[in-house]
């Protein structure tokens, strides 16, 4: 298979059709759940699609190790290109890790001014043209409603996607009776597009909670595979 | 005498340029009777600091050497291992880390943590030098050890805790308040050598309490008997509090700071206290050697003297008497007459002269155990070997030694010059394996490589300082390879029939890409059948394609990753030859490399910068600009590291510019990282350059 087959067959395109075509440009989507569900493994894999599309992705996580990060696009990728047979798979790796920067902010307290200061000084300087930054490990207890408004200030200035993870610890009961992850209740006016990941049958199901105008609640016909981590047809 | 190494110390001493390091190393050895008069750095006397053996450093005032000197204090033996304070030399640099178990960061009181501390103290890090800091300067107008302290603790995010208070700061430089005894100390005498010890000045009391109880609060965070004793308001021991400053500071959570003026003579003895107290003796630290029998396992070797002896060479000297060989014994006992492998080559030698290396003489000495520094006679190695009992196979150190990416011309000016550029060339290779040497067959040019533009440039300083070999250089180039991207086949004839005797050979095959990490970069597989080509001629096929592999038809690079099939060919009874099927095999190498989409690959070094947020974009713009792909960014604090990809063609004269962006506050480290290939519109201008070049020599 060739990369834009595999793109064009890819289990997020049905993710996209269930969010009206995606989520665009100068919009914020998260993804919630409990932690060390596959959170990461859903954006890497998002962020793989993106990068197989030509387009320019920034990863920002909190704490991680770098080569953590690398390691979870090794193996994504990898399954990817196994799973679907892509031709002159090294070549395309090579090509596409050049427009994925990553960026890791060692520091929890660090203030969102300085984060979106410092992605912005990437995408002036470093990394022109980015089309979607990821932010992994954003700790939403801590960041207030302003701050979410920034990055969506952020994200329409700057013409981006910006997709979340919000976690939660083991045995917490973290959604709502509308099944809204708590921590987001108060951003909810920013936010496009909110997913769940929860597990279900030894399955990890991805369930649709908000969806850019309204509130829904729908299990898309997506789960994570469990020994890939990769997003697939259920 | 036997060594108590529970009594000894392996320190570095750290510091940024001209924060005074060397005067204060000199004071160290005068304080331990070793030197019997202080020389002025770049005193009038024109003797020097002992300690700056070479000339090169004096002139530039960096280290590069890292000679060791032992001297004794208080009946402890403290090795001090001259430090490279620069980022460039790394093999040096790890060396020296490598043997030394402590550190004493030296900071100016003016200037306080300055861009090199910060790297230093960083390289520590790494290491995990355990360390103290001494502040020095404090008789310099504008002398505020509290603020560097503070900075410690805010640009190196180290625990810092000042152990004392000065009496009186800039001239009025008394002495200094010992927080722990909670006495006034003065260094009086000539030269500061003798101590008074007296009650601390009324005026200074508050402040003395005060710090004394800053100091406690920071030190019983490692100590529950210390914060009850504090809590009931009880006296605490002094033993206790140096016990637990000393497990702090080994478990590298504490670093104890000490103030004074190396050149006033004051607190100078004060601090060396404080190496016996609170610095490692060699058994305290783990020490890790990788096992070759093993895929270069670690493996921790204990300092028990009972075990075979390991040893790493790290620093080699000539002297008056032929090459000494600097090492750190790390299990066992070295004793002298005693046969040692070295790992490396697999050579056996006997230990000969074994002996102490103080400032000013040496000691012979019979045998050195475990922890100890010493130095040997007359053995031929190269610095990095490790010496092993020859029955374990143990290295100190990786073997594995990166190719070269970048390579120089040098020409002597005369014929003294040529034998002295001999001599040094000789020496730089056995130092460094990184650092290599060559005559180019064609030019007839004698070819220096490494892994940086840096890296050659300081051995042709000391090429000219240390031997006075004064050499004519080229421009740097950047050495590039050439490799396909697709497979050929290839039917090539080679013949010559007319008149006297002939030549004939045809060959016929195929050429394919090796993936380019396969090591071996040239394979060749005979699948001849029914002797289409005699088997006595295979061989000349072999030859004549490694003949092509040397010099691709691109750019002239070695052509690298090829693998040459034969399957066909033809003969002829009368005039075939080894040269026919050499000459037929070199045509049908480039016949093929034509048709398999060549490509000029070249180094691409990963380079990391380091620098304040407030630079991050110009960093990041500077690597840009060079075909730089960063990788990654990480921030702590208002700290940025970034971490990027350049081709090594495009990193000539990048710390000028780093420099320039970042109002010198930035500062980067590179090295070799793979080889990658050229984009298409360099590959044309390097093509176009290679053939100008080409038609200037033939005229
Ligand atoms: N005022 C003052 N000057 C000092 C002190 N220590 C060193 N110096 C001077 O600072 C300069 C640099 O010292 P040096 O020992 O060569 O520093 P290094 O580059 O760290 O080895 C020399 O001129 C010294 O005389 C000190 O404690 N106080
Ligand atoms: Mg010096």
């Amino acid at each position: 298979m060739v990369k834009t087959e595999l793109t064009e067959k890819s289990p997020l395109r049905s993710l996209e059709k269930a969010v009206q075509g995606g989520l665009g440009k100068g919009n914020i989507a998260v993804i919630a759940s409990k932690e060390g569900v596959g959170k990461t493994a859903c954006l890497v894999h998002i962020a793989t699609d993106k990068l197989m599309r030509n387009k320019h992705v920034i990863h920002v996580s909190y704490a991680n190790r770098v080569d953590h990060i690398v390691n979870w696009y090794e193996d994504i990728f990898t399954e990817i290109s196994k799973k679907r047979n892509l031709e002159n798979a090294m070549s395309v790796h090579d090509d596409i890790i050049q427009n994925r920067v990553i960026m890791n902010f060692n520091q929890k307290s660090i203030s969102v001014d300085q984060v979106i200061a410092s992605i912005k000084a990437m995408m002036d300087n470093g990394q022109l043209g980015t089309d979607a930054v990821i932010i992994d490990g954003f700790d939403f207890t801590i960041g207030s409603a302003e701050d979410i408004k920034k990055f969506k200030a952020f994200a329409v200035e700057s013409d981006i996607e910006l997709w979340f993870s919000d976690s939660y610890p083991e045995g917490a009961d973290y959604l709502d009776d509308r099944g809204i992850p708590v921590n987001l209740i108060k951003d909810l006016d920013d936010l496009s597009v909110v997913l769940t990941l929860r597990a279900e049958q030894g399955l990890m199901v991805l369930k649709l909670v908000k969806d850019h105008k309204a509130l829904v609640s729908e299990d898309l016909h997506l789960k994570l595979d469990p020994k890939t981590l990769l997003i697939a047809e259920a | 005498m036997s060594v108590d190494i529970t009594k000894m110390r392996n320190i570095g001493i750290s510091a940024h340029i001209d924060s005074g390091k060397t005067t204060l190393t000199e004071r160290i050895l005068f304080y331990c009777q070793k030197i019997h008069a202080i020389h002025e750095v770049r005193g009038k006397d024109g003797v020097g600091a002992t300690m700056d053996s070479m000339e090169l450093e004096k002139e530039r005032g960096i280290t590069i050497a890292s000679a060791a000197t032992n001297v004794t204090w208080k009946e402890h033996a403290i090795n001090i291992i001259d430090t490279p304070g620069h980022v460039d030399f790394t093999i040096e640099v790890e060396r020296a880390l490598r043997v030394l178990d402590g550190a004493v960061l030296v900071l100016c009181s003016v200037g306080g943590v300055q861009s090199q501390s910060i790297t230093v103290d960083r390289q520590l890090k790494r290491y995990g030098v355990p360390r103290i800091a001494f502040v020095n300067k404090s008789d310099r107008t504008g002398a505020n050890p509290y603020k560097v302290c503070d900075q410690l603790r805010e640009k190196l995010d180290l625990n810092s805790v000042m152990m004392q208070v000065p009496i009186g700061l800039e001239e009025k430089l008394e002495g200094v308040i010992d927080l722990i005894r909670m006495k006034a100390i003065y260094f009086d005498g000539n030269d500061g050598e003798q101590i008074r010890i007296e009650e601390i000045p009324a005026e200074l009391q508050a402040e003395a309490d005060e710090r004394r109880e800053m100091m406690l609060d920071t030190v019983s965070m490692f100590s529950e008997e210390i914060m009850e004793l504090m809590m009931e308001e009880q006296e605490i021991p002094e033993d206790l509090l140096h016990e637990t400053v000393r497990k702090a500071v080994i478990s590298l959570e504490l670093v104890p700071v000490y103030l004074g003026s190396a050149y006033k003579n004051k607190g100078v003895q004060e601090m060396m206290d404080a190496v016996l107290r609170y610095l490692p003796a060699p058994p305290d630290v783990e020490n890790k050697a990788l096992d070759l029998d093993n895929n270069e396992e670690e493996v921790v070797l204990p300092s028990d003297e009972t075990k075979p002896p390991v040893a790493l060479a790290f620093k080699l000297e000539d002297g008056q008497y032929g090459q000494l060989t600097y090492i750190r014994v790390y299990q066992g006992i070295i004793k002298k007459g005693a046969e040692l492998i070295n790992v490396r080559n697999g050579r056996k030698f006997k230990v000969g002269r074994l002996v102490r290396m103080h400032s000013n003489n040496m000691e012979d000495i019979t045998e050195a155990p475990a922890g100890d520094i010493v130095a040997l006679f007359g053995i031929d190695c190269a610095s990095g070997d490790t010496f092993c009992d020859s029955n374990l196979n143990l290295s100190m150190t990786s073997m594995f030694v990166p190719n070269a990416v970048i390579s120089l011309s040098i020409k002597p000016v005369d014929k003294s010059a040529s034998d002295k550029m001999a001599k040094a060339l000789n020496r730089f290779t056995k130092e460094d394996p990184t650092f290599r040497t060559h005559v180019d067959p064609e030019s007839n040019e004698t070819i220096i490589s490494g892994m940086g533009e840096l890296h050659l440039e300081v051995y042709i300083e000391r090429m000219k300082r240390e031997y006075k070999a004064e050499v004519e250089t080229g421009a740097p180039q950047v050495a590039y390879r050439e490799a396909i991207s697709a497979s050929a086949d290839f039917n090539y004839t080679h013949k010559k029939q007319t008149g006297g005797s002939g030549q004939y050979g045809r060959v016929a095959g195929s050429m394919e890409p090796l993936p380019l990490d396969d090591e071996k970069g040239y394979e060749f597989v005979n699948m001849i059948k029914g002797g289409a080509i005699p088997t006595e001629y295979i061989p000349s096929c072999d030859k004549g394609f490694q003949t092509g592999m040397e010099k691709g038809s691109l750019i002239g690079a070695p052509v690298v990753g090829v693998k040459m099939t034969i399957n066909d060919g033809q003969f002829h009874a009368v005039d075939s030859s080894d040269q026919a099927f050499q000459t037929a095999a070199l045509g049908a190498f480039r016949e093929a490399y034509k048709k398999a989409n060549p490509c000029i690959l070249e180094p691409i070094m990963k380079v990391t910068v380091e620098g304040p947020t407030e630079f991050q974009g110009n960093i990041f713009g500077t690597l840009n600009q060079r075909r730089g792909m960063i990788i990654a960014s990480n921030e702590e604090g208002n700290y940025c590291s970034v971490e990027a990809e350049v081709p090594l063609s495009e990193m000539f004269g990048y710390s000028t510019v780093l420099r320039s962006s970042t109002q010198g506050k930035a500062e980067f480290t590179m090295e070799f990282a793979k080889y990658g290939k050229v984009p298409s519109s360099v590959t044309e201008e390097l093509i176009k350059k290679y053939e100008e070049e080409r038609k200037a020599q033939q005229k």
